[in-house]
């Protein structure tokens, strides 16, 4: 089939129509993904705070004690001789919160049956699958004034 | 100058308003004077507008429920409660809203077996088995947000769980998860995400897909089946929609206000304690639909068990494709496909109802 003059593609032609659809294609684009940073918030890093956990003379020899953060989720802190470390209560497999179940000397998620040992390695369920572990808390131990801290995630705060 | 309508008699009310509002009745008539198969003289064949009848009940009581529920951390669960106690009849309205959308789940799977064993999503018909599959697709994610949205125990963690759950899926995973909880973790953006998903997201999606669907099934036709005994000539083998066929969608639905109607009597939708994010209580559990993936999250690992449910989801999605390929490589029989549906089925119901009875 031959093409009239009329519907012959030109350069000049194509050159117009490359420029219309780019420029449509450009501006929609960033439009697009304008749209999409704005149903993606954020990722500001969540300030922390140092929080006074108690004097070192509390925390007694292989016992577990129980502190709370600024948002009132369970801290537990563990004291193995001198050593203290402080887990988080996270579990590592969903997200669910572990309790400490002071008869077996463990942690126990509830959603899907993870167990984890005292020093908060999984020995149990999906999480002991996966090799994975409570995460540890830092934690700070002033020894001249004998008094332990921890270092939290600081509440949003109205100025 | 004399108008157009001139010629038409005063008193032909009909006639003037046909005017006004020129619109050809006819084509319309012509639209919906679509020819039935003789088999869906059987009502268990008519199971396509189950769930739709069940999508209109939702919307009712949807849009009525909105009316008190309140899409914030501190007011959702007070709000739900006050629904279901103080409001006339609200418990009756959330009760049925909850129950219609366990059977919108139950149907939509019901009429998706009935479409794989009679082998109905074969060619021409592989493009509505994904607007199908589309369909299930965004029912389930209706019943994940709804369900969310009581910030309920039950309900909180659940989001919790399937959030983190998502990030476990491979790329997109962790944007998808980020997207949904609106942060890192579950908090005040998630419980309004998951609101104006439920309410204007999805319901657009459920709507677009719906017209598509029943477009296809109307380009197409309805699959036609026959059974040994079935008498069919050429006079009989289809009947006309209106009035034979949608006398019985009309029956359906009637059945389906009664049964909605004595289930939200004999068991109202239940009220657990509130959200608390700092404690997981005991025992938890998603709502049955997604007990077959709880259960698999128990039986492997995370990623094990998210790359599986995503390989099973994406060959079910095309299985229209996937079998023709099949067929192609492995010349394999038609039969086959029941053999693998009967498989596919069994698993999904052995998984549910052995997560039903654990604990």
């Amino acid at each position: 089939m031959k093409l009239s003059k009329g519907e012959m593609m030109t350069r000049r032609k194509w050159l117009a129509s490359a420029l219309m659809g780019g420029g449509l294609l450009l501006s929609y684009g960033a439009l697009a993904v304008q749209g999409l940073l704005y149903v993606l918030p954020e990722q500001v890093k969540s300030k922390t705070r140092k929080l006074f956990a108690g004097q070192l003379s509390d925390f007694h020899e292989g016992k577990v004690k129980a502190l709370f953060d600024l948002q009132g989720n369970q801290i537990l802190v563990k004291r193995q001789a001198d050593d203290l470390k402080a887990y988080s209560t996270v579990c590592p497999h969903l997200g669910c919160r572990v309790q400490w179940v002071e008869s077996d000397k463990q942690f126990f998620c509830p959603c899907h049956r993870g167990v984890f040992r005292e020093d908060g390695v999984a020995i149990g369920g999906p999480p002991a699958d996966a090799g994975q572990r409570l995460a540890e808390v830092p934690l700070e131990v002033d020894r001249a004034a004998g008094v332990v801290y921890i270092e939290v995630k600081d509440i949003k705060r109205r100025s | 100058m004399a108008h157009a309508d001139s010629a038409v008699p005063k008193k032909n009310r009909a006639a003037r308003f046909a005017v006004l509002f020129p619109f050809d009745w006819d084509s319309v008539q012509h639209i919906s004077a679509e020819p039935v198969p003789y088999h869906l003289k059987k009502w268990w064949f008519c199971l396509g507008g189950t769930p739709m009848y069940l999508f209109v009940v939702q919307v009712v009581t949807g849009i009525a429920l909105t009316f008190y529920y309140v899409p914030s951390p501190d007011h959702a669960y007070a709000s739900v409660a006050a629904i279901t106690q103080h409001v006339r009849f609200g418990w009756f309205i959330r009760s049925l809203h909850k129950w219609s959308s366990n059977l919108m789940i139950v149907a939509v799977f019901l009429h998706m077996l009935r479409v794989y064993f009679t082998g109905a999503y074969r060619h021409p018909r592989q493009l509505n088995w994904l607007f199908g599959f589309g369909l299930l697709g965004t029912t389930l994610a209706f019943g994940f947000t709804g369900y969310s949205l009581v910030y309920e125990q039950l309900s909180y963690w659940g989001a919790t769980v399937a959030t983190n759950l998502m990030e476990a899926i491979p790329l997109v995973g962790p944007y998808v998860a980020y997207f949904m909880r609106g942060g890192p973790e579950v908090g005040e953006q998630t419980l309004t995400r998951f609101f104006i998903l439920h309410i204007g997201v999805l319901p657009t999606v459920i709507v677009v897909l719906l017209a598509l669907h029943i477009v296809m099934v109307r380009l197409h036709g309805v699959a036609e089946f026959t059974f040994p005994g079935d008498n069919i000539t050429e006079e009989n083998r289809f009947f006309r929609f209106w009035p034979e066929h949608a006398t019985t969608e009309i029956l359906i639905g009637v059945l389906l206000m009664y049964i909605l109607t004595i289930l939200s009597l004999i068991f109202p939708a239940h009220l657990g304690s509130q959200a608390n994010p700092t404690v997981t209580p005991e025992h938890i559990k998603p709502e049955w639909y997604f007990y077959f993936n709880f259960r698999l999250l128990k039986l492997t690992s995370l990623n094990i068990s998210v790359v599986l449910t995503l390989c099973i989801g994406l060959i079910a999605l095309f299985w229209p494709f996937v079998e023709t390929w099949l067929q192609k490589k492995f010349r394999l029989p038609d039969k086959a496909s029941v053999i693998i549906g009967v498989v596919a089925f069994m698993g999904f119901l052995i998984l549910t109802v052995w997560e039903s009875f654990a604990n």
